[in-house]
């Protein structure tokens, strides 16, 4: 053999490596139950059209404060091709600069997901992120604690007072056993589907938080519950959240999203529980909810940006989406998978499931963001809630107080502008 | 020495400092003429700083946030800087003393110091709960108090008889005698056994419920929660002081003592006009120590978590982190760049202060 030929094949060689070598792309999100659906997609489902398209995907958990991790990677130059970015940071991101505005191809294929957080992910018109998932609040309850004290267990027609009056009824046969009728926490997400359901708009028109008669009268409601026995803090049973309460059997009910499932599965496997759409407001007959999403956004400055949009069209399809609520691990974003058989199953995680999505279709629903207060605007109404439970200010000091908080927070923005 | 000899010695110093040299340099000179430059600007870390003057600090001094950071850094640094250098005096001046397992005790006290910021936290978040340790404790005492003050009345009746009965019999018996006080131990245990059993005295349940961390509550200059931080950040701490003056101690000369000893001088004499001048060094740098780390104090407030009010936890170095990385929102890294300037210039002005007006380098000895 020559030395030219030798030229030759080492040079084919070479070529064909490069052509045949894999497209790297890396993607972030969270930790615990994302890393098992995101192996679960990756390595089973979808591993077939990746490796049709040559792409191998590396997956990064990151545990914690993922929002400050994916932000100081964004400035550093570091961030990973695509990553998951939650509704309450999205248009505080989007505005950085760094988000790829998303093709028209891929905006028209996912336009069968839930307007609202859509919505959420729009700016300018173009489309940054696809939903990979959706949470709302649902009324969860334990179908023994019900059973025992002879009362009729929670459902979709229930009013406040109709959900108040079984609590009752629960603290008065199962007190005595130290059965209490749910935790309740100064924690916004929780109380919002209350608030809403009146018909309180968190925004006016000209971007100002007003709390008026509707907002009281949730406001009211909510802390009555804590007011009459029916329900105590996380704290005072030794938990952090409401979810922890109804594992250790301790509360009738729970007011919580999806998340739940996966620790009830873990803490209390023999837990029987329920679930139900939450109550509706009396005067208003309407329902309320809070809409959570993740979705998938591409960094601009991605090594491969053709083959991370093919990797996000991958981890956002039906067949993706379907996987994971078959798997019972999130609701879909896609409407058209609202007639899913897991939805029709009668177990607890598929009930649950039933009742997040009824949840994200209810009269008064917004998105879990808040623009350009961020999750400071949250503060002021959580801080309400806790000194009315804490007993340092009564119900009208505390809404006084946190409308002045917003007064000033309004103002602060409008001096920034 | 020739030219020559003279710059190999200069070269060979510069040499040595060098590394540091560079470190500071980079990390320190140049991230503080940054953060000066982006003090006068609007800056989210992604789009091109805008010039805005000193808007950053008029906002910073309109805002009622920053004040309350700034009185509660000022009063947790003055209490946890006078209470930390008090009490690691008096533990070194203990443990100093000729004592049975002066090592056991030595290595038991110093062992917050070596926990992690975090682990600490994270207990102290346990006995704050409000079914922790702490309420629990005082539950117990308040439940308990009828008792407690009985066996108090009973112990002091008992030792001021014992004293004066051996005052009639011999000379110079102290109050606090320790045989005495063994002897008023016993009987009042006894007579408090006898009243507790006989019903006369009895046990009244009471439930202490204090919110220590999710209040907005205030007790003198410092929300309920900072006081909390307060004893956290005191016991974190101590130990390294404490370690500072007993290293002090051993360069005190015994020949001091003696002869205040044979001028007649008590143990707390000894303390106060010998102990204290001679350590005024290891005091200068502990207090100086005290002042900026208490200033900076960051970590154990953040570990607290979201879910104890804003302004019952924030301290300048907090602030600072609230405006860089603010929750859902865009980071204003020029109004946190004020505002670690400000806290730079608060703690360059209190450690010059304490050098000027406070406890001097030097010693007096």
């Amino acid at each position: 053999m020559s030395l030219r030929h030798l030229l030759i094949i080492t040079t084919l060689f070479f070529v064909s490596q490069i052509a045949l070598a894999k497209k790297q792309v890396s993607i972030a999100g969270y930790g615990g139950n994302d890393v098992f659906a995101m192996k679960l997609l990756l390595e089973e489902t979808l591993k077939e059209q990746l490796d049709a398209k040559n792409i191998d995907v590396s997956y990064f958990a990151i545990e914690s404060d993922y929002p400050k991790y994916i932000l100081n990677a964004l400035s550093s130059g570091n961030a990973p091709d695509a990553f998951y970015v939650n509704t309450d940071v999205a248009q505080s991101w989007i505005k950085t600069g760094q988000l790829l505005p998303l093709p028209e191809i891929l905006t028209t294929a996912r336009s069968d997901m839930q307007p609202r957080v859509l919505d959420t992910f729009t700016h300018n018109g173009r489309l940054y992120a696809v939903p990979k998932d959706m949470n709302a609040i649902a009324l969860v309850y334990n179908v023994d604690v019900f059973t025992d004290a002879g009362v009729d267990v929670p459902n979709n027609d229930d009013d406040w007072f109709d959900l108040k009056r079984k609590l009752q009824d629960v603290v008065d046969t199962l007190g005595d056993e130290g059965v209490t009728g749910l935790c309740i926490s100064s924690d916004f997400n929780r109380f919002a589907p209350f608030a809403l359901a009146t018909g309180w708009q968190p925004f006016d028109q000209n971007g100002r938080t007003i709390l008026d008669s509707h907002f009281k009268r949730a406001f009211s409601f909510y802390l009555s519950l804590h007011k009459d026995g029916l329900a105590v803090m996380p704290s005072d049973l030794g938990q952090n959240w409401g979810g922890g309460c109804l594992a250790i059997e301790r509360t009738a009910i729970a007011i919580e999203g999806s998340w739940v499932a996966g620790y009830l599965r873990d803490k209390a496997p023999n837990l029987l529980f329920g679930s139900t759409l939450l109550p509706a407001d009396p005067l208003s007959k309407q329902r309320g909810n809070l809409l959570f999403s993740a979705g998938w956004a591409v960094n601009k400055n991605a090594k491969d940006i053709e083959a991370t949009l093919d990797v996000i069209e991958l981890l956002t399809s039906v067949q993706a989406q379907s996987t994971i609520l078959s798997s019972g691990l999130a609701i879909p974003s896609s409407l058209s998978l609202d007639t899913h058989p897991f939805f029709a199953a009668d177990a607890p995680n598929n009930q649950l499931a039933k009742a997040i999505q009824l949840g994200t279709l209810v009269e008064n629903t917004m998105t879990f963001s808040f623009g350009d207060y961020g999750n400071q605007w949250l503060d002021p109404i959580q801080i309400a809630l806790s000194s009315v439970m804490l007993g340092q200010l009564s119900e009208a000091q505390a809404i006084a107080e946190a409308q002045a908080a917003y007064d000033a927070m309004y103002q602060r923005k409008g001096e920034n502008q | 020495m020739t030219l020559s000899s003279s710059f190999k010695h200069n070269a060979f110093g510069w040499l040595l400092i060098s590394p540091f040299a560079l470190s500071l340099v980079l990390f320190f000179l140049y991230a503080l003429l940054r953060t000066i430059a982006y003090s006068f600007t609007q800056y989210d870390l992604f789009n091109a700083p805008q010039w805005v003057g000193l808007r950053n600090y008029v906002d910073l001094f309109t805002d009622p946030l920053f004040f309350r950071a700034l009185i509660n850094t000022f009063a947790f640094s003055l209490i946890v800087t006078l209470v930390q250098t008090s009490l690691a005096l008096l533990l070194a001046v203990a443990l100093n003393a000729e004592i049975k397992a002066k090592g056991f005790f030595r290595t038991v006290y110093y062992v917050p110091s070596i926990m992690s910021s975090a682990a600490v936290t994270l207990i102290f978040v346990w006995v704050y709960q409000k079914n922790g340790f702490l309420n629990q404790l005082l539950s117990n005492v308040f439940s308990h108090q009828v008792i407690l003050i009985a066996f108090t009345i009973c112990f002091v009746t008992s030792q001021i008889t014992l004293v004066i009965m051996g005052r009639k019999r011999h000379q110079n018996v102290k109050w606090a005698d320790p045989f005495y006080a063994l002897i008023s131990l016993l009987v009042a245990s006894s007579l408090t056994l006898f009243l507790t059993t006989s019903g006369l005295v009895e046990k009244q349940e009471t439930e202490v419920i204090v919110s220590w961390l999710g209040t907005r509550e205030v007790i003198g200059p410092l929300p309920l929660t900072l006081w909390a931080i307060v004893i956290q950040n005191i016991f974190t701490t101590v130990p390294t002081l404490m370690l500072l003056f007993l290293a002090g101690l051993q360069g005190i000369s015994d020949d001091l003592y003696e002869s205040a000893t044979v001028d007649g001088a008590n143990k707390w004499q000894q303390l106060w006009h010998i102990t204290v001048p001679q350590l005024a060094p290891v005091t200068f740098v502990v207090i100086t120590m005290g002042i900026i780390g208490t200033l900076q104090m960051f970590d154990q407030v953040a570990l607290l978590g979201g879910g104890v009010p804003l302004e019952s936890r924030i301290t300048l170095a907090f602030y600072v982190y609230h405006y860089a990385f603010p929750d859902g929102t865009s980071p204003q890294i020029g109004v946190a760049s004020a505002a670690a300037l400000v806290l730079g210039a608060i703690t360059l002005v209190l450690v010059f202060l304490q050098k000027k007006l406070g406890v001097k380098e030097q010693g007096n000895g």
